[in-house]
């Protein structure tokens, strides 16, 4: 999984999402702390789908690969290899 | 005879000891473990100086603990105040403050939060579900974990005596001026809401039900009340399955769940991004939702996915805990942009009257007053608004009925349904015509292309005609499309011009990504209109002008 797909979508959860409010690492959970919220989920995929070129199919958009942002990008990072 | 809620957890634990009262991601609580669990816990509140008529408050994330927590305080004789666990510190401490709240019932999770509510507020008594923090204490609060309250005694609740007029539990919610209102339930209007809903939806001990609704929300008290009295289960839905549909539909699936209960957006959710070909939903026998009107257009292709579900939009506001049922019929037709609230329930009363409180006219609109024992003692401290909230029927000299000002505008047609015609606040004036806000949004979403759609009223502008009239208001009507539709502005506007009266039609319309939302996921208006107000440059001097 490329490096810096990890760091523009933990940027992007950092800016976009939280409006720079609450620092966070790869691993922190981002759904059940509230943090992230369905919109935000949304706004995350329709990100990831412009950014790559990728269309994430809505069976995807599953707690395991949104959790955090390890786990999106460990995700986006599969789609864009197949 | 049952008296307080809390007997639910006890008669279901001597009926059905080994089957599950509630279960949450992949832990179980039987019957015998919620009285066993509710007892210990019971007895840790009364030692920490917990007694009657106490309120309690539960700050916990979705799980067992939330269910253990009420019947916990309930059997101390304490009232449960659910606290809304993503709420800002500072709304906290006003309902800590308002509420007189000492003791807080918690768990881990929520350590960082509470060591910041201690700090902010006057502190508390005792925080039960966490150990102490290392960090050194600028309070005297003791703290309790799980594994210590269990060193207490589970055979036997504490010997307290409750009358079924004591208070049970205390819901807030947010009132108009900003300061939360605290809406006081007894142990007789929560279990009148118990015995009612569980005979209205045929609910029994084979059922199970899907816990959409946060404990701060009222709508839960049908998973946490009404399920253990008629000894169900309740699977208690993680908030992490709330955001990503695709999870939930997985849960009811797993789960396999009979009885639903949420607001229509949960269920608009499931609809377009729950994939819900691919689950096998067979299970779910009854689809309950309120909370919000529910636009035909989503109900209607939910019930052709799911024929083998009964269908019911449920009214009524926390304060009567419900009110209205209508039973969906399988063909929803002639109900284009809404549906009826329906049949008032059982030993409830109705009254629609006019602005000087006589009654309508067959048809006719006018706000509707309910009287039930489902109702609401009052608000928490708040005497001003408890005079102004219930309307007094006289029966002879001295004695009154009591009903409740419901502050929503409904009326009955022919059929003898009552249909709900949105909140009386909620309706404006347009160069003097009366105009429902709900009821510009029902004819936007009604459109194809259109997923969600909220209408707010903005001060109207200078330049626009009415400007010259004093507090004159247009109307703002904000759209979410379908994800790939392309439907303009102008388009919107021509296909709501063919259906409103002119007057009635937007000023202006937006187009956003998403809607702001409340806690309880319903669409955020006035954080719209507070948006739409700061971003619009030519409101800037009303804005400053209404201000002042």
């Amino acid at each position: 999984m490329p490096h810096d797909m990890k760091q523009n979508l933990a940027d992007f959860v950092y800016q976009e999402l939280l409006d720079g409010r609450v620092t966070i690492s790869g691993s922190d959970d981002l759904l059940v702390s509230g943090l992230l919220d369905s919109l935000g989920v949304m706004r995350l995929v329709a990100h990831i789908e412009q950014k790559y070129g990728v269309k994430i199919p809505p069976e995807d958009i599953t707690i395991e690969h949104f959790a955090s942002v390890d786990a999106i990008a460990a995700y986006a990072g599969n789609l864009l290899a197949d | 005879m049952q008296y307080h809620l809390s007997q639910s957890a006890d008669f279901s634990a001597d009926k059905h000891p080994e089957s599950a009262a509630f279960r949450c991601q992949s832990e179980s609580l039987d019957y015998a473990g919620l009285r066993h669990g509710a007892n210990q816990l019971a007895n840790a509140l009364v030692d920490q100086g917990v007694k009657r008529g106490d309120r309690v408050g539960i700050y916990c994330n979705k799980s067992l603990e939330s269910a253990l927590a009420i019947y916990g305080i309930l059997k101390a004789g304490a009232a449960y105040v659910p606290i809304d666990p993503h709420s800002p510190v500072h709304r906290i401490e006003q309902i800590l403050t308002r509420c007189g709240i000492r003791h807080l019932v918690s768990h881990t999770a929520k350590a960082q939060d509470v060591n910041a509510i201690l700090q902010s507020t006057g502190g508390l008594d005792a925080v039960i579900g966490m150990s102490e923090p290392e960090a050194p204490a600028v309070h005297r609060c003791r703290f309790m974990n799980w594994n210590e309250v269990r060193d207490s005694d589970g055979e036997r609740a504490p010997n307290v005596r409750l009358t079924e007029q004591d208070l049970a539990y205390v819901i807030f919610t947010s009132g108009s001026t900003g300061i939360p209102k605290g809406i006081m339930h007894s142990h007789h209007s929560g279990l009148s809401y118990a015995r009612l809903s569980a005979d209205t939806y045929d609910l029994g001990h084979g059922d199970i039900l899907g816990n959409h609704s946060p404990l701060h929300f009222d709508m839960s008290t049908l998973d946490y009340l009404t399920g253990p009295m008629v000894g169900s289960t309740t699977v208690i839905i993680p908030e992490a399955h709330t955001k990503l549909p695709a999870s939930l539909s997985a849960l009811v699936e797993q789960e396999r769940m009979t009885v639903w209960y949420s607001v229509p957006f949960a269920l608009i959710q499931l609809l377009l991004r729950g994939v819900l070909e691919k689950r096998d939903l067979t299970s779910l026998r009854w689809v309950l939702f309120g909370g919000e009107p529910f636009p035909p257009k989503y109900l209607r292709e939910l019930m052709n996915i799911w024929p083998h579900a009964k269908f019911s939009n449920i009214y009524g506001p926390a304060e009567v805990n419900q009110c209205s049922y209508y039973h969906v019929p399988e063909s929803l037709t002639g109900y284009e942009e809404s549906i009826p609230i329906g049949t008032i329930w059982k030993n409830t009363e109705a009254l629609i009257v006019d602005e000087s409180g006589r009654q309508v006219s067959p048809e006719m609109t006018g706000e509707l007053l309910i009287k039930s024992p489902t109702m609401m003692r009052g608000y928490w401290g708040r005497p001003d608004l408890n005079a102004a909230c219930f309307f007094k029927r006289p029966i002879c000299t001295d004695v009154h009925d009591r009903f409740y000002r419901t502050g929503d505008l409904a009326s009955v047609n022919g059929k003898g349904e009552y249909l709900y015609h949105g909140r009386k606040d909620r309706q404006v004036k347009i160069r003097g015509n009366r105009v429902e806000l709900d009821e510009i949004e029902s004819v936007f979403i009604a459109h194809e292309s259109v997923e969600e759609a909220a209408a707010y009223s903005m001060p109207v502008v200078d330049g626009s005609p009415a400007a010259s009239i004093e507090g004159a208001v247009g109307i703002e009507v904000a759209l979410v499309l379908k994800g790939g539709s392309g439907i303009s502005k102008q388009e919107a506007m021509n296909y709501a011009g063919d259906r409103l009266p002119r007057y009635a039609l937007p000023e202006r319309i937006r187009i956003l990504g998403s809607f702001p939302r409340t806690t309880s996921d319903k669409i955020d208006r006035r954080e719209l209109q507070k948006r739409a107000l700061d971003e619009h440059p030519a409101y800037q001097k009303s804005s400053e002008h209404h201000a002042t």
